[in-house]
């Protein structure tokens, strides 16, 4: 009974429901394989019920949430009184539980779409479906979001100040969808084996398949794009093991929806998908054990230590593991295959070597983030550092580049070199050019210019072969795969000039003093203190010869809770390149003064004088409302003198007995720079005054980088989002025909 | 026969590929030392420890961040440089892991990445009480 007072009962009512409800499903479904139409339409009510149970826990974790009801522990540690709307809601998914929630909502919702477009094996698929809900579910039961303090905090402990970023309000659940749809194609398979209904799974899972790897790499798209912009990383992927967590997935993703296109038009890849299904599902699973038991809690900066669900996670991996395994083993001799023999140069041939090459791509990388398990046994824990991703994907990315370029010319029966060296010209004198032209540009290293050679051309085949598409019958609906195909050209070249080819600089700027960087000359105006939400942020104009100067402006801040030092750097984006600034170290050059009443302190060029402390600075009297416990506001009379010329100014102090807070808001000064109050002597009537930017300058350092054509990276991601959008829309549509012609 | 050397040449090929990712596996490992271990300074190794009161200053003239780390448990300190800046939990940092080599002409470590962590914030294990 201790612990159920420890529970928020509404919310862990609805987890056990929900566990109910889900083990009643798998059980209708499993009555319902014999054809009993009774038991199918209760696992389908029950499923409605599970469907329910989980929106109502989400609703109300949520609700929790947004209620800022800090004795429940999730929400006194993932939120606090000063967190805006948006990230009070974002907090759901800050934290590991809040985490397998989402990934729960999500994963039952696509449940309720999917027992739709099940057809007549609909009881296999959602009771496997069912069963990997319900993996998720005992972690929640488990680490149950709905724990309660036993005491009410007046404030939570604030979400993370690196988390307090838009992008956290829409990457993480997107991640979910991608992660929670997974498990959709490996329901089909699963299914497909147990049943021994080896025909059209892979129509059906396709286009579930295809909408997963789109989701997945959105997400992956915006977590980069979360790195550059705001975190300071300095690029968009830093082969973290989180990153790689996602990416992994998505590579088997996309060998999937290559195997399972091969199935539903030739028939081929038919045991190949089984294991594809297996692969994408078990490597979520894996990255979700890797990065959330603790096992690389030393060597990631995502830094999850563990919650004692490790235990959970390896029997989910080993579970599921196990179920593909064996299936596939049990039913290998069984699934008909059609022996084919392509020729070398046919579409059949170079899909296999594709496949072959993208497998061994997410093995590597699977390897790599393996490292620490792999070497645990060893004498030192090791990690392999972003070195051995890079030197091991460039020749991978090189073959695909090279098979990719091939792709459009391929008919099923083959073709003569001849043939296909002819239709190459164009495209190859194109990419000829290209580079010829980053030689003269900047690239001499014969490996990197290989790898722009055949980018190109795997750029330059595929818009050809795209635009013949969007002229021809098919029109938009047969281009998608190779326009996608055109986005990988294009990342690789992105990836190639803004990761082998960025100069990066740093530089110590003296405020007002201009100083040449390259061919910029980089002026430091001004430190503007915050203002509302708005964040410290310092002025950097950037001058060029002949071009009109602008000014970026990049943050450095005081996160007020935890007193970190937080970072923003600022880019400005051309079609070429973006110019990338990020402070490092900033020295406010800050004389303080404590000036008693009638006092004058001298700064630089500049005499204070502190008239008088004004007790009436905000209307009201101030000792009335200090002895009525209400906010206090004080303002300090001042005149500056500077070149002969007195100004009167006067800078605030205000005091909360309430909550015992003190905000002094900076002043800004007519001839620059600004004053605080930064401190009050009740006993003897003296102020303490902070000055900064007025006499000794304030020095900026920075890290000043230039990204050649890192444009082309987050522009080839969408065309190949936007190719996969197009097929996808495609294949929902044909899928609809089949089903009204053959009545499922 | 034609067939069969196209697999042998293929196989060849992974194999090459195998070696090859061996090697670089091999090469970018960074083992965790000890201090005593990281100052023989012949690889790139990772060290944890936590970071000294005090210690850290940012140098404008070398543009380099000097800290000194201590381990928990043996007490030993190490001098660390790391070129760049001041990650943004670093004072607060319960555990700081630098990856980079020992300079042993210059005796410090001179770090190429820094991990800090703060675990109070990503997982709150412990939970502070409020008066």
């Amino acid at each position: 009974m201790e612990y159920l007072s420890h529970l928020y009962l509404p919310g862990a009512l609805a987890l056990w429901c929900a566990l109910i409800f889900s083990l009643s499903t798998m059980w209708g479904y499993a009555s319902a394989l014999s054809g009993n139409t009774v038991s199918l339409t209760f696992a389908r009510r029950s499923y409605g019920f599970f469907a329910l149970s989980i929106v109502l826990a989400a609703t109300l974790l949520s609700l929790l949430l947004m209620l800022r009801d800090f004795r429940v522990e999730y929400v006194y540690q993932y939120s606090g009184l000063d967190l805006p709307t948006h990230y009070q809601f974002a907090a759901f998914w800050a934290g590991q539980k809040g985490s397998f929630m989402i990934w729960l909502f999500w994963g039952t919702l696509l449940g309720l779409l999917l027992r739709r477009a099940a057809g007549a094996n609909e009881p296999a698929i959602m009771g496997i479906y069912t069963l990997t809900l319900t993996g998720l579910l005992f972690i929640l039961v488990r680490e149950n979001p709905f724990i309660m303090l036993g005491k009410s905090p007046w404030d939570g402990q604030g979400l993370n100040p690196l988390l307090q970023d838009n992008w956290m309000v829409i990457h993480p659940p997107i991640m979910f969808i991608g992660y929670a749809a997974s498990a959709i194609p490996f329901a089909f398979a699963m299914a497909s084996l147990w049943r021994r209904r080896y025909d059209g799974w892979a129509e059906r899972a396709f286009p579930w398949a295809l909408g997963g790897f789109l989701v997945l790499g959105t997400a992956i798209l915006l977590g980069g794009y979360w790195a550059y912009k705001t975190l300071g990383w300095g690029g968009f992927w830093g082969w973290d093991p989180v990153e790689n967590a996602s990416f992994i997935p998505w590579l088997f993703g996309t060998v999937l929806i290559h195997g399972l296109h091969m199935e539903r038009t030739k028939g081929r890849y038919r045991r190949a998908n089984y294991v594809f299904t297996v692969l994408t599902y078990i490597s979520v699973l894996y990255g979700t054990f890797l990065t959330r038991s603790g096992v690389l809690a030393d060597f990631s900066v995502h830094s999850f230590v563990d919650l004692g669900i490790s235990g959970w996670l390896t029997l989910l991996l080993g579970g599921f593991s196990l179920l593909g395994v064996a299936l596939l083993v049990l039913r290998w001799r069984e699934i008909p295959t059609e022996p084919s023999e392509d020729p070398f140069l046919s579409r059949g041939t170079f899909m296999v070597l594709a496949t072959i090459t993208i497998l061994i791509a997410a093995l590597v990388i699977t390897a790599g983030t393996s490292a620490p398990l792999l070497t645990r046994f060893m004498k030192d824990p090791s990690q392999v550092g972003p070195s051995f991703y890079n030197r091991v994907t460039l020749p991978i990315a090189m073959l695909i580049a090279l098979l990719l370029a091939f792709v459009p010319y391929l008919p099923w029966r083959g073709i003569a070199f001849r043939e296909v060296a002819r239709k190459m010209l164009w495209p190859f004198v194109a990419s000829v050019a290209v580079t010829a032209g980053a030689v003269l540009w900047k690239v001499h290293d014969a490996f990197h210019l290989v790898f722009i050679l055949l980018a190109s051309l795997a750029l330059t085949t595929n818009f050809q072969k795209t635009i013949d598409k969007l002229r021809g019958a098919s029109g938009l609906r047969g281009a998608g795969g190779y326009l996608a195909h055109v986005g990988v050209g294009i990342i690789l070249l992105g990836i190639i000039a803004s990761s082998g080819y960025d100069v990066s600089t740093k530089v110590t700027l003296i405020q007002g003093v201009p100083r040449k960087v390259d061919d910029m000359m980089l002026t430091f105006k001004r430190f503007i203190p915050r203002q509302g939400r708005e964040k410290e942020r310092m002025e950097v104009e950037v001058a060029r010869a002949g071009r009109k100067p602008f000014t970026v402006y990049p943050k450095m801040f005081m996160n007020d809770r935890t007193r970190q030092v937080m970072v923003n750097p600022d880019i400005k984006s051309s079609p070429l390149q973006d110019l990338y600034v990020s402070p490092i170290d900033f020295d406010p050059g800050q004389p303080r003064l404590r000036l008693a009443k009638g006092e004058t302190g001298q700064v630089g060029t500049m005499q204070v004088r502190f008239v008088r402390f004004d007790l009436e600075a905000a209307g009201g009297n101030a000792v009335a409302a200090m002895s009525a416990g209400q906010p206090v506001t004080i303002g300090a009379a001042l005149e500056l003198t500077q070149d002969g010329r007195t100004t009167s100014v006067m800078p605030l102090y205000r005091i909360n007995p309430a909550t015992s807070s003190v905000e002094t808001p900076p002043l800004p000064l007519p001839g620059g720079g600004a004053i605080t109050i930064s401190g009050i002597n009740a006993t003897n009537g003296a102020v303490q005054l902070d000055l900064s930017g007025v006499a000794s300058p304030a020095k900026l350092s920075l890290d000043v980088t230039r990204k050649p054509l890192i444009q082309l990276v987050w522009g080839g991601f969408y065309l190949v989002l936007l190719g996969g959008i197009l097929a996808t829309a495609h294949r929902f549509k044909q899928m609809r025909v089949l089903e009204r012609v053959t009545g499922v | 026969m034609k067939k069969n050397r196209w697999y042998l040449f293929g196989g060849l090929l992974l194999l090459a590929f195998a070696g090859f990712s061996f090697t670089a596996f091999k090469d970018s490992m960074t083992p965790y030392v000890p201090y005593e271990r990281a100052r023989e300074g012949n690889r790139i190794v990772q060290v944890a420890g936590a970071l000294e009161k005090g210690s850290s200053a940012y140098v404008d003239t070398r543009e380099s961040l000097y800290f000194t780390l201590k381990d928990p448990q043996s007490k030993e300190t190490l001098r660390v440089r790391y070129k760049g800046l001041k990650p943004a939990n670093f004072e607060d940092a319960i555990s700081i892991v630098a990856i980079g080599r020992y300079d042993v002409s210059a005796k410090e470590f001179e770090a190429d990445k820094l991990l800090v962590k703060c675990p109070s914030k990503y997982q709150g294990a412990e939970v502070k009480t409020y008066s």
